[in-house]
């Protein structure tokens, strides 16, 4: 597995820069590798060999990344669980993915009930970074995303698919080398963290992360002025955050400034490149099934970019990647002509953990070039112009993006309806003042005090998916398809 | 400004937004300690408090913010 001895060389061959900067303070690549020893033999006397599936809280410090490098050296995925989301949910995860074993980072344990393996004063002055025997079939993840019946579902992705990325990665041009300085602004439960993590390991760069108590955006701001940085993937919503302070922002050694997990308007995007005035700044797609991202488009500054409704094409397929866009049934549309879109390739994930249910809808095989080839259908309604590049139209499913957090809508009216008496419930995703996109919540009822439903979804659901606002109609407007018309319901959100 | 009167007008912009007065006003008092007060509505408090002190705040004060203590004597600075 070469993924995995590219990271050892990398690691070993930058002892003395480096590796991190999580709440100013740096440890360098031989920091970390002793930390990622130290953990290794944590691992190998808490956790047994024929566990592949290791359960990792979701801490800001050296030990949690440690931790993920420790286990894919052991051949080990690790399933994020963030101390903060709600503790059914995380049960939820972690009964799914058949973890037995937690590594932990917290002063006091976050789950007494499972077998926790510490890590806080993980380090060894001998390191050993050699790899076990790692397949391309062997896990590297499972991240959990938002599913429509309550329940979670879980992407796995392997060792494979993440080669399949970081080979297609390194193929846009966007050079990392041991003296940049990057941006890991995600929750490590969010796949984007993966690309900022890894990408620069690989080169021996440091990575700059956002310690959990601080305001995201201005932390960022902050980062990028003091140390220079010079590349950051970020959520677009940070730049909406961000949009109203864009005279005060002068970042000239940006290099790179990359948007993925929601629309990228152009407007703002002409604005920011004036923040970052020597910036290749581009705009990445993909879903977590596909490995991190998979599309890419490079913003044309002072030239025409391609837009839909203002929001900026998501570009060609990456290299390993196989995009069509089909109608309902599966057959190729032609060029111009909108459909959903669906991807193929060696950052596939091999489908949904457990889920045959949900893998028998999404993903399916059909004839390309003469093979037969499995594609995975993205829900995204899209279209592909004469030069191949993909336009964002928007969802055709009740999906919606939160921050970069993908949300089925109806999982959220599925816990909501739970704790209501018989009372009908439709979520709605809204635009704020701010162009970032938030959670309303409609009740067919006459009103009452909603602080009690609040906290019983707080119980079930992640802060990102508690609705901001609450409105009660006597009873839900009818489209001409006798639906419930959330169009005229989504009115009521400003 | 004294520092009383600030914070008497802090507390009607977050009991505004909020919708709810649960908290008491203390230099320690943190978003942390205030239902609700999570980085969405943070904004929205942060743009209120600027209206409600014709002030605006720089990126860089938002960091300093780190408790009411630190947001009076940062609205202070500024009126």
């Amino acid at each position: 597995m070469n993924l995995i001895f590219d990271i050892q060389k990398s690691i070993e061959d930058n002892y003395d820069q480096n590796a991190f900067c999580i709440s100013n303070t740096y440890y360098t690549y031989k920091d970390f590798a002793k930390v990622i020893s130290g953990i290794r033999k944590v691992i190998q006397t808490s956790i047994k060999e024929t566990e592949s599936n290791v359960g990792l809280i979701t801490n800001d410090d050296i030990q949690t990344y440690a931790s993920i490098i420790a286990l894919w050296l052991e051949g080990k995925a690790y399933v994020p669980l963030n101390p903060e989301f709600p503790v059914e949910r995380n049960n939820m995860v972690i009964k799914q993915a058949e973890i037995s074993t937690i590594l932990d980072s917290s002063i006091d344990k976050v789950f007494v009930e499972y077998n926790t393996a510490q890590t806080k004063d993980s380090t060894s002055s001998e390191i050993d970074l050699a790899p076990v025997k790692v397949s391309n079939d062997d896990l590297g993840y499972i991240f959990f995303t938002s599913g429509t019946t309550g329940t979670p579902k879980g992407v796995p992705i392997t060792f494979g698919n993440l080669s399949g990325f970081i080979d297609a990665f390194w193929k846009l041009n966007y050079t990392i080398t041991n003296t940049d300085r990057c941006l890991q602004m995600f929750e490590l439960t969010f796949d984007l963290s993966v690309v900022s993590y890894l990408a620069p390991i690989l080169k021996g760069a440091c990575i700059y992360t956002i310690p959990k108590d601080e305001i995201k955006y201005s932390y960022i701001f902050e980062l990028m002025e003091d140390y220079e940085l010079t590349f950051a993937l970020m959520v677009p919503s940070i730049l909406h955050y961000l949009r109203s302070y864009f005279d005060e922002i002068d970042c000239p050694a940006m290099k790179f400034s990359l948007f993925c997990g929601e629309a990228l308007p152009l407007d703002v995007t002409e604005e920011w490149s004036k923040c970052v005035p020597n910036a290749t700044i581009a705009n990445v797609y993909g879903p977590t099934e596909c490995t991190i991202f998979c599309t890419d488009y490079t913003y044309k500054r002072g030239g025409e970019n391609k837009t839909h409704s203002g929001v900026l094409t998501i570009g060609k397929d990456m290299k390993n990647t196989t995009t069509i866009i089909v109608d309902e049934e599966n057959n190729e549309v032609n060029i111009g002509e909108s459909g959903e879109l669906c991807l193929s390739g060696a950052q596939l994930t091999p489908g949904y953990w457990k889920n045959e249910e949900k893998n028998k809808e999404v993903f399916f095989y059909k004839e390309y070039n003469g093979e037969k080839v499995r594609f995975y259908r993205t829900g995204d309604l899209c279209n592909v112009d004469d030069d191949g590049d993909i336009l964002y139209l928007g969802r055709v499913d009740f999906q919606a993006k939160i921050q970069g957090f993908r949300v089925e809508l109806s999982e959220i009216e599925f816990h909501a309806k739970a704790v209501l008496d018989k009372i009908n419930v439709v979520a709605i995703a809204f635009n704020n003042k701010i162009q970032n996109t938030e959670i309303g919540l409609v009740l067919e009822s006459a009103v009452f005090e909603t602080k009690q439903l609040v906290d019983d979804l707080k119980l079930k659901l992640p802060q990102y998916m508690i609705p901001t606002q609450i409105k009660f109609v006597d009873s839900f407007p009818l489209n001409t398809n006798g639906k419930t018309d959330r169009k005229e319901l989504k009115k009521l959100f400003s | 400004m004294e520092a009383e009167v600030i914070k008497n007008r802090i507390s009607d912009v977050l009991i505004s937004i909020l919708e709810h007065k649960n908290f008491e006003m203390h230099d320690e008092l943190t978003a942390r300690d205030v239902d609700g007060w999570d980085s969405l509505s943070h904004m929205m408090i942060i743009t209120k408090i600027e209206e409600e002190f014709s002030i605006r705040f720089k990126l860089r004060d938002l960091n300093k913010l780190k408790n009411m203590g630190s947001l009076v004597s940062v609205i202070q600075s500024k009126i």
